[in-house]
């Protein structure tokens, strides 16, 4: 027998089955198809109908950042909700969990591997996104100079000044941010729903559901909190719901982004933490399903 | 496939102790349950063979799953080289091989066994020797960097057997291992798991296939609807005490004859006389074997 020391938690063993899941998601042909995807949407709006430049770079910031929102949401779901039903239907499962891997790790590592992919695409989108971004900024700069030729050196100045604070600011940087903690949330409440879902496709009926559910939960709520006293009940009663169906409305950022409109740091750390201490708490809801689940 | 590269380190004393194990499944939206496993108590030594036998849903499957912790017992203990199976760490000194397995189709042939290795806490240099060993040990160096989706039926049997064996496990559990293999694979599975015994690993297997059992175990469980019916080493349960049997070669009928006449005399009967038969695996393999030396020449 090999000569090593079991641990109750191995890194490199969670390492390990994220490798192994990363390896697989890339190897499908579905996840070139809606990177594919993405990219053309992304890359398409190099060719937008000329308005002012301050509105084709805002239509410009807006489809991509949506393409990518969207992408990396439907990615999370469709990459995770057949992780664990196939490697149960496929007894692959058996053979991991045989070896000294504990159900934690074999779990963290399916998640890691899908956060890894999540990373990845959107890193690929962004790389695009802000080469079309700057190739049409340098476009509109050199015609904007050229009508500006004749006039005075400071209004010239002011002129390319506007053009580049319309194209690019630090702010998509966080608005990407948000997009990827959504994913790892939806990624995390996937995997959770898997432990007891019998099939894919019920995993990912559910998880349209529970989208929709929790882009329209705060609405609801607002409505609810203005129609009815709030008393105690009511707000453990819509805590409760919170927690299960996640706010994604807290995660939808981009609006104020693609607008110009600064997102302010500690709003920011907000949304980021909230993705975390969402991913955490379905991994652990995950984990206590499928750590008693018959194989 | 090539011999074994590496001798395994062999534990002594009880390899698996099952104790009252009972597995109850209940039926969902309904008040029964069925019940797989009924009260089984059986314990397999450190160093032998033993053959897990029954009919379809007698339990057999369930019970190697509980060994392996991933179907816990509604009742009862098992263990591991004394530790409880339901702890991960009691699955270090374990190599386990499901019936019909489908690993991850695209990883290739060493990418699988790399991937296993890993879990095992194999890294670096030895991670990588021990790889191309277990390739070479079941005859698949060639196909390495095919992906399993290539594989035929029998190479997936025998990437399942490199894995298993992959952290030189002291206990290997095997669910059907010869299931849907030809009968040249069959052999060299069977050769391999005696080959595996001469070294001190202990195997436990579950069969349909009666005659492989009888050649290679030690020692037999048979379930019947969770029960135990019957159990013990192989030549008590199968041995006829009052009879004895000689097989000669190049005997003349002259001393046939003067044979029987002596059983006679001396009050024993000779039930039967007749020329031993080879077996069909044996023509086969022959068959088999001839027409390949014939293709190569």
């Amino acid at each position: 027998m090999s000569d090593f020391r079991h641990r109750a938690f191995s890194f490199s063993r969670m390492t390990a089955i994220a490798g192994n899941t990363f390896t697989g998601l890339t190897r499908l042909k579905i996840f070139y198809v809606l990177l594919l995807f993405a990219l053309l949407l992304i890359g398409s709006s190099v060719f937008l109908a000329r308005m002012t430049f301050q509105q084709e770079f805002q239509v410009l910031k807006d489809i991509a950042l949506g393409a990518m929102s969207i992408f990396t949401s439907l990615l999370a779901v469709i990459a995770t909700a057949r992780l664990l039903p196939q490697d149960i239907e496929d007894r692959t499962a058996y053979t991991v969990l045989a070896k000294p891997v504990s159900r934690f790790e074999y779990l963290a590592g399916k998640l890691l591997g899908v956060l890894l992919l999540l990373a990845l695409s959107l890193l690929a989108m962004s790389a695009l996104f802000f080469a079309v971004l700057l190739l049409r900024e340098q476009s509109v700069l050199n015609e904007t100079a050229r009508q500006m030729a004749a006039a005075p050196v400071e209004q010239s100045a002011d002129a390319l000044r506007l053009v580049r604070a319309s194209a690019f600011n630090v702010n998509l940087f966080s608005g990407i941010a948000v997009i990827y903690a959504k994913g790892c949330l939806l990624a995390a409440l996937t995997l959770f729903i898997s432990t007891f879902a019998t099939s894919t496709i019920f995993t990912t009926i559910v998880m349209a559901f529970v989208y929709f559910i929790g882009h329209l939960q705060p609405i609801a709520r607002e409505y609810w909190m203005q129609t009815n006293s709030a008393g105690m009940f009511t707000k453990t009663f819509l805590a409760l719901v919170a927690l299960i169906f996640p706010d994604l409305q807290l995660f939808n950022l981009t609006d104020d982004v693609v607008a110009g409109n600064a997102i302010p740091p500690v709003l920011l750390l907000k949304t980021i933490a909230m993705g975390l201490f969402y991913c955490s708490f379905y991994l652990a809801l995950a984990w206590t399903v499928f750590y008693r689940k018959e194989l | 496939m090539t011999d074994l590269p590496r001798r395994s380190e062999a534990k002594a004393g009880t390899a698996v102790a099952l104790t009252g194990i009972t597995k109850v499944f209940p039926i969902p939206f309904q008040r029964r349950s069925v019940v797989a496993v009924r009260d089984l108590n059986l314990e397999v030594a450190a160093g032998q063979i033993y053959g897990l036998l029954g009919p379809n849903g007698s339990g057999k499957s369930t019970t190697l799953k509980i060994i392996l912790g991933l179907v816990p017992a509604t009742r009862g203990q098992a263990k591991i080289f004394g530790r409880d199976s339901d702890q991960v760490a009691s699955r270090e000194s374990v190599g386990f091989l499901p019936e019909s397995p489908y690993f991850y189709k695209f990883l290739t042939g060493e990418e699988t066994l790399r991937f296993y290795g890993k879990l095992c806490g194999l890294r670096g240099a030895a991670l990588k020797d021990r790889v191309e060993e277990m390739l070479a040990l079941v005859g698949l160096t060639s196909a390495r960097k095919r992906r399993l989706a290539g594989y035929s039926k029998g190479m997936l049997q025998r990437i399942g057997l490199a894995q298993a064996l992959i952290q030189e496990p002291a206990l290997l559990v095997l669910d059907e291992p010869t299931a849907g293999v030809d009968p040249a694979g069959a052999r060299e599975i069977r050769d391999l798991i005696l080959k595996l015994k001469s070294r001190g690993v202990t195997v436990l297997l579950s069969s349909h296939l009666l005659g492989q059992v009888q050649e290679i175990c030690d020692r037999v469980g048979i379930l019947a609807n969770g029960v135990l019916v019957r159990e013990g080493a192989l030549n008590e349960l199968l041995g006829v005490e009052n009879q004895t049997q000689f097989i000669l070669e190049n005997a003349r009928p002259d001393l046939l004859e003067a044979i029987g006449d002596l059983a006679a005399r001396s009050g024993a009967r000779v039930i039967e006389r007749g020329r031993p038969c080879a077996s069909l695996e044996q023509l086969f393999l022959e068959a088999t074997e001839a027409q390949d030396r014939n293709a190569d020449e």
